[in-house]
């Protein structure tokens, strides 16, 4: 069991973990979202991605989740059920990004640049919203980025 | 007079065996007084990002025992900071922490505990429950000459499960190991056991 995005490995990580981290918040988190006009892992984010540009695509949104929607959505979560979930998955997002080594080869760039592509596609939409509003979203839509991730997930 | 500091405790370690991580340390004494002791966790990403954040361990807070169940706590295959501290009346002792971080990739895996039952000419195996997180590879074959090996998957113990029909006369023989996923390794193979349609299970 592992994921496998294109040629990138990532191993010792139970996806169901990371579901159940997921849903035991899902409500909380997701009540607080307000904008319901807007989504930032919109289709042409993640639709149709070829496996040679996942590896550098999911690297891009994990290391923003990360540096970005996990480090503010921290200081605002006091409940530690809340707290827990958010350590779980925030060190498996750790543990699979740790993993990656996307390819860096010349005749890669075409693929970067797609995969570059769609992440700003992601990061401008985050961008456009109000911070708080924006780190609550992207919380939220960690279902959505669970179940792209699922495809590249070899039992 | 003053006030004597409670002392912190120490020799801190995690006994991890199947997945289950006891973190252990040396109880503080004081005489005639019960003292009570909590744990807290920090994985990779807390120490990295957030390090002033320590989330307070599932079952252990403020209890007698000088150990603690950190299992629930560990959900992630990355190195985990883990740290006790004593408490007495209104007093606190300064926090102890273990001194090398834990990650659960270390922890022992043993062959898993199996029973082989007959059921007329059918195998039947039931493996022992160790847990969702562990799947089982059962290895069984006929003991003869040039036997082929099969190999069979299972996804969870606990659970009765048929092996192979068995030829009327034949002896056959199985062993299993445990995988985890969540830390992709596998426990050695558990010894061999072989069991005859009329005979006896025997020992390899």
């Amino acid at each position: 069991q592992e994921f496998r995005f294109g040629s990138c490995r990532a191993k010792g990580v139970d996806l169901q973990e990371l579901w159940e981290a997921f849903w035991a918040v899902k409500d909380a988190v997701q009540a607080q979202d307000n904008i319901t006009s807007a989504r930032l892992l919109r289709r042409e984010v993640l639709q149709d991605v070829s496996d040679a540009e996942s590896c550098h695509l999911i690297q891009a949104l994990l290391k923003f989740y990360l540096n970005t929607v996990f480090k503010h959505y921290y200081k605002r979560t006091v409940e530690f059920r809340t707290l827990k979930s958010f350590s779980t998955l925030a060190n498996n997002f750790i543990a699979i990004k740790s993993q990656l080594r996307p390819s860096q080869e010349n005749e890669m760039f075409p693929v970067t640049e797609r995969a570059r592509g769609r992440f700003l596609l992601f990061q401008r939409a985050f961008r456009r919203l109000d911070r708080e509003a924006a780190v609550t979203k992207a919380f939220g839509e960690v279902d959505i980025l669970l179940t792209w991730m699922e495809r590249f997930y070899r039992l | 007079g003053a006030v004597a500091i409670l002392p912190a405790p120490q020799n801190l370690s995690v006994h991890s065996t199947n997945m289950k991580h006891l973190l252990i340390w040396s109880p503080v004494i004081i005489p005639g007084e019960t003292v009570y002791y909590s744990v807290e966790y920090q994985g990779e990403y807390e120490s990295l990002y957030t390090s002033h954040v320590w989330i307070p361990s599932s079952w252990c807070s403020l209890m007698e025992e000088p150990e603690c169940d950190v299992t629930d706590d560990i959900t992630a295959t990355v190195p985990y900071n883990l740290r006790v501290r004593a408490t007495l009346g209104s007093q606190s002792s300064a926090w102890s922490t273990l001194t090398q971080p834990f990650n659960r990739n270390s922890t022992i895996l043993t062959p898993p505990g199996m029973e082989l039952t007959k059921d007329g000419f059918h195998l039947v195996i039931e493996l022992e429950d160790l847990g969702p997180q562990f799947e089982f590879l059962v290895a069984y074959w006929k003991r003869e000459a040039g036997a082929k090996e099969h190999v069979k998957t299972v996804s969870s113990g606990g659970i009765p499960l048929h092996l192979v029909t068995m030829e009327p006369g034949a002896a056959y023989c199985v062993k299993a190991q445990t995988f985890v996923k969540a830390i992709g390794r596998h426990s050695a193979f558990s010894q061999a056991e072989c069991v005859e349609v009329q005979g006896e299970v025997l020992p390899l």
